[in-house]
């Protein structure tokens, strides 16, 4: 793996102004390496779906940077962050926001269409064992189903960086534990470096590298030696 | 790869089709109605000016009394004036000549004869003859063998040579005198001392016509008056809408108008001066558009009147008199108005000469332009135009309405799926792009399907409203660029624009706003208090609150919906409170306006009637500087002004008797069509003359009959450097019976004033039910949309409280009764302003037209308007709550976007 893929550097972020001004990141350091499945843990209120955001492009920081592969996101304008989204995200988010009136593989084209290395459709189907409901319509989907369709639309764009927000947020035990097999699936695949935002504890267990927050700064930026597959996690 | 959103769009049209489907019906039918109206409009235009350019109308006709000779003919086709003088003394002479002939052989017989007479009795008296009975003798005899010859003689002498020459020099000179005193009066008559005069030259054709009895069911009494022409005529063809051109001596073809009106048809036999026809056609003469069988006549009479078309055997086998009607074709064809007014003016000196030294007479004198019966219709079309251009403005307004809410409540709808999108790396251009799809595709349908309606059966439907006013040539499809820009590229520009500015303005936001759903602006801090009603009030308040933007769409769609209310009832209203106020419209009951006001004898043409009161008028033209407000269809140009002088105190119009020179009273049309007010100065000019004249407002004449001005007749002599004598015609209270009607140029009456509205509702009736039934339509499927989308908005809530345990019947009343209250309160303010609103189009579109009436609704309409509207709604509110009790629980529940 290489190291400082990603680099987080002394990250502030706030809401609000006066008495209800907010600190939600206090300044945040840590790196995130090339092919790592990188989770970030916290209780609600920790500030691991803004930073996602933030590093994400699609909301920006008070001070402090992001840099990927050396290129600061703070330097880009707002046509180079939607090239960056485009050429190096995938985004899974807890609703899984599918276009009601496109098909199962028509969403994952939706994604396919940004990228100019896409995944075969047809194999990300497979892999997400969605080829029996790839005609079907995002209404006619248990919730699981609809979770892997939005997983498949953000890994067909064979991205570098695949950012979940509270994927399985939404989900039951075992559905659960079959998307994160499935993302834990496209890291090992495809090489794609995962950041997982979560507050379920279990899961840290299959991340190569946890960073705890809490109150807005890193309480913790842990190496996982020990990773254990998805389909082992128990919570 | 192909974007795959694009294939949401066949999807989202399938899945949303009957909102798509009231929208693209709402374009066909506007798009549809008012593209057919303008094509309608301008095809015919198109027709009556090709009919112009391939029939060969005139530039003028002239009738006189007897037939031409070659040699006048000649004369008035070179358009110099005759020498008057010269042919007033030639004939003087020759009249004085013989004159002079005769008393010269009186004299010199009566002279020869006594002298023989003298020498015979001078010779009797030397032979001492005195028997006077001998004498006598002697003197016939002498008369019988030297009369001859002494009369010969006397003839061939120097003394009776001198003596004639010098009667003939005096009775010469006595004519060029008498002449050359009365020729300032000759000259004044005839107009011969213009220096401007300039010969105009033309073609003259015989277009000879008789005006003979028609009777169209063969019962014996006469029906019409019917003007037959010739089949071979070389002018003024005829255009046939129906059949053919007679063949035989028994056929006839007719005005189609006529026919109709009266309901005759091909094949049926009509009697014309007695004999019997056959109608084997039915045409539209090119100058003949309307039925006017007099110039003057106010308004046409396709029932009494109509034009026919006979072979030229059957045409000279009629009995009725013979009217040597001539038309002209100017060499050189004037450019415009004042042109034609000038040549027309130069013509008629030529031709009034040329006819008086030919010794024939000027029956009749009409410069086409001037002439009503083919000018009215296509004057009148102008005007018609109005309605459409009022409906094509709402029209407008009303979609860019539509699209603008359609396109706020879609993104609002699909806020998650465009923030994912974006923070997937779609571009803000793409889904500009993407979004702004969908709703042109709907206008384009919607467009080219209302174009296509509106180039066939809605231009059909247009042109057979015409057809039912006029005698209108055959009519193509014509392209109709105003109706293009107007109905079609407007709306989608407008579209286009608006969807940009109002999604390239909400895709401003964040990914991530989308993804919160934060779309507003300004989001309320604190939730608004309420007082301690009940819970379910308390819940509908809030609901209320909650929807404010959407109500406040709803707002703006009802007082959309009340102004095409408005219009739909207020129209036809305004024109028939203008028929029930005709007799506001004249001055008096009866206004006689005169040919001239002296005699042929030059004696002041008077009248016993002891109500009536002489007035002078003329008319001029106001400039329309004002009327840049909306740019439409209307005859433009300046507006027609008739200037009045009026008798010091009048009992007709009521203006103060020492209005100074230059100061003006105005009539209330004027005020309110111009808004002039008091101290104001107009500045009013000649229409065919480079001249204008100032007046200043003095004050306001209630007169709404049309846009008029006031002066006293003194003033009115001085400025238009009239005779102080003379007048235009009399007021009168009753009939004036006593005035020759050869010196009556027209009548007014309250009768004509209905007649003209009767006319008007007559034209304009079908196309008032179609704007009133297509508004209707429009403001049901407008209300249809508003509503949908109140509940749309609503769904998840409303699921929500499904699964709360709310019955149908209590969300209905909660999301239904603050809808219903504020349909009901606003559709009566609405009304308020959709009324005001329609006063100010109704204004600005009067700007386009000559004359003024005013908007008007009767009280009926007025509550109908509202009426109309709430029943509209409370067939949409049982809409929505069917669509309420259809929305599943998992609405709520089921993580769908």
């Amino acid at each position: 793996m290489e190291t400082d893929f990603l680099k987080i550097s002394d990250l502030k972020k706030s809401f609000g102004t006066g008495e209800a001004r907010q600190e939600v990141l206090r300044g945040m350091d840590f790196t995130v390496r090339k092919g790592e499945f990188c989770v970030l843990l916290g209780p609600s209120g920790s500030g691991k779906s803004t930073l996602l955001n933030i590093i994400g492009g699609i909301d920006t920081p008070d001070s402090g940077y992001i840099s990927i592969n050396g290129d600061k996101l703070e330097d880009m304008d707002e046509k180079q962050l939607t090239i960056y989204r485009r050429k190096h995200l995938g985004y899974v988010f807890q609703m899984y926001n599918l276009i009601p009136n496109l098909n199962v593989k028509e969403n994952i084209e939706v994604g396919a269409y940004l990228s100019d290395k896409p995944l075969d459709v047809e194999e990300v189907l497979t892999t997400l064992g969605l080829q029996d409901h790839k005609y079907k319509y995002p209404n006619q989907l248990s919730g699981g189903q609809q979770q892997r369709v939005s997983i498949g639309r953000a890994v067909v764009k064979n991205p570098d960086i695949l950012m979940c927000d509270e994927p399985t947020g939404a989900l039951d035990y075992k559905t659960s534990k079959e998307i994160l097999a499935l993302i834990e699936d496209c890291n090992a695949r495809y090489g794609t470096t995962v950041i997982m935002v979560t507050h379920n504890e279990a899961i840290k267990n299959m991340a190569d590298h946890v960073v705890k927050l809490r109150d807005g700064v890193v309480r913790h930026n842990d190496i996982n030696h020990n990773k254990i597959p998805a389909s082992e996690l128990d919570w | 790869m192909r974007n795959p959103l694009v294939k949401r769009i066949p999807k989202e049209l399938a899945s949303d089709w009957h909102k798509y489907l009231v929208i693209v019906i709402f374009m066909v039918l506007m798009i549809g109605v008012i593209s057919g109206m303008y094509v309608g409009h301008d095809s015919m235009i198109a027709a009556i000016n090709r009919g112009r350019e391939e029939l060969k109308i005139e530039d003028g006709s002239f009738e006189l009394s007897e037939r031409a000779s070659e040699e006048l003919l000649e004369a008035i086709s070179s358009g110099e004036k005759a020498d008057v003088r010269q042919y007033f003394i030639d004939k003087g002479i020759s009249e004085a000549d013989k004159e002079v002939a005769k008393a010269v052989e009186d004299e010199l017989q009566k002279q020869v004869r006594t002298t023989i007479e003298d020498a015979v009795r001078e010779q009797c008296a030397a032979y001492g003859i005195t028997d006077e009975q001998m004498i006598q003798e002697q003197i016939d005899s002498a008369m019988e063998a030297q009369y001859d010859n002494a009369l010969k003689e006397a003839r061939n002498s120097e003394e009776f040579k001198e003596a004639v020459e010098d009667a003939y020099e005096e009775a010469h000179n006595a004519v060029i005198e008498e002449v050359d005193e009365k020729w300032n009066d000759i000259e004044d008559q005839y107009g011969l001392n213009d220096g401007d005069f300039h010969p105009v030259q033309i073609t003259i054709y015989e277009d000879f016509y008789h005006n003979a009895s028609e009777d169209n069911d063969n019962d014996g009494i006469e029906d019409a008056t019917v003007r037959i022409f010739r089949k071979d005529s070389e002018i003024n063809g005829a255009s046939f809408i129906d059949g053919r051109a007679p063949e035989s001596e028994s056929e006839i073809a007719i005005d189609r108008m006529h026919a109709d009106n009266v309901g005759v048809k091909i094949g049926d036999t009509i009697t014309v001066d007695g004999r019997k026809f056959e109608i084997v056609g039915l045409l539209s003469y090119v100058h003949y558009l309307t039925l006017h069988e007099n110039n003057t006549d106010l308004m046409f009479d396709a029932f009494g009147f109509d034009v026919a078309m006979l072979t030229g055997e059957a045409f000279d086998d009629l009995p009725s008199r013979l009217h040597y009607n001539y038309s002209y074709m100017y060499d050189v064809k004037p450019a415009d108005k004042i042109e034609k007014a000038d040549c027309a003016d130069n013509l008629l000196k030529s031709l009034i000469t040329q006819t008086l030294v030919y010794d024939n007479e000027i029956d009749d004198f009409l410069p086409e332009y001037l002439r009503q019966a083919s000018n009215f219709a296509p004057t009148d079309l102008e005007s018609d135009s109005a309605g459409t251009s009022i409906m094509c403005y709402i029209l407008i307004a009303v979609i860019a309405f539509i699209f603008a809410i359609t396109i706020s409540n879609t993104i609002e709808k699909e806020a998650s799926v465009i923030g994912t999108l974006r923070a997937s790396g779609y571009s803000r251009e793409e889904l500009t792009v993407h979004y702004m799809s969908m709703p042109l595709i709907v206008t384009i349908a919607g467009a080219v399907i209302g174009n296509i309606l509106g180039y066939t059966a809605f231009r059909k439907m247009a042109i057979y409203l015409y057809y039912n006013s006029y005698s209108m040539p055959e009519c193509g499809i014509e392209w109709s660029p105003v109706a293009l820009v107007k109905t079609t590229i407007i709306p989608l520009l407008l579209m286009f624009f608006i969807n940009l500015f109002i999604i390239a303005r909400k895709l401003q936001l964040s990914p991530l706003k989308f993804l919160r759903h934060d779309l507003a602006k300004n989001r309320r801090s604190k939730a608004r208090r309420i007082p301690a009603w009940s819970f379910l009030r308390r819940f509908r308040i809030r609901i209320l609150f909650q929807n404010m933007p959407n109500y406040a769409v709803l707002i703006f769609g009802v007082i959309f919906i009340e102004l095409m209310l408005c219009f739909a009832f207020g129209l036809p209203d305004s024109l028939n409170h203008y028929g029930d106020r005709a007799a506001d419209m004249v001055f008096a009951d009866y206004q006689y306006m005169l040919m001239r006001y002296k005699d042929e004898d030059g004696n002041i043409i008077e009248t016993s009637e002891p109500t009536a009161e002489r007035f002078s008028s003329t008319s001029l033209l106001y400039p329309k500087t004002r009327s840049s407000v909306i740019d439409g269809m209307g005859s433009g140009g300046d507006e027609s002004v008739t200037v009045y002088g009026i008798a010091d105190d009048s009992t007709y119009v009521d203006i103060p008797g020492d209005l100074a020179s230059g100061n003006v009273y105005v009539s209330s049309a004027f005020v309110s069509k111009f808004g002039l007010k008091n101290g104001d100065v107009i500045t009013l000019h000649e229409e065919y003359e480079n001249k204008s004249y100032e007046f200043t407002v003095a004050g306001i004449t209630d007169y709404d009959g049309g846009i008029a001005v006031f002066m006293n007749n003194g003033s009115f002599a001085e400025v238009f450097d009239k005779k102080a004598d003379g007048f235009s015609g009399y007021f009168s209270r009753n009939e004036i019976t006593d005035i020759d009607a050869q010196d009556i140029a027209v009548v007014i009456t309250t009768k004509d004033i209905t007649k003209i509205t009767n006319q008007l509702m007559h034209s304009m009736g079908g196309f008032m039910d179609i704007f009133k039934y297509t508004m209707v339509v429009l403001a049901a499927a407008l209300i249809y949309l508003l509503a949908k989308i109140i509940i749309e908005r609503n769904e998840h809530s409303i699921s929500m409280v499904k699964i709360l345990g709310f019955k149908n019947s209590e969300i209905g009343s909660l999301y239904i009764t603050p809808t219903a209250v504020i349909v009901t309160v606003f559709s009566v303010i609405s009304f308020v302003v959709g009324y005001f609103l329609m006063i100010w189009i109704f204004q600005a579109v009067m700007m386009q037209m000559d004359g003024y009436f005013a908007f008007y609704m009767t009280p009926v309409s007025m509550v109908l308007s509202v009426v109309y509207l709430l029943i509209g709604y409370a067939f949409v509110s049982v809409i929505d709550f069917i669509r309420i009790k259809k929305i599943p629980m998992d609405v709520a529940l089921k993580n769908v976007e």
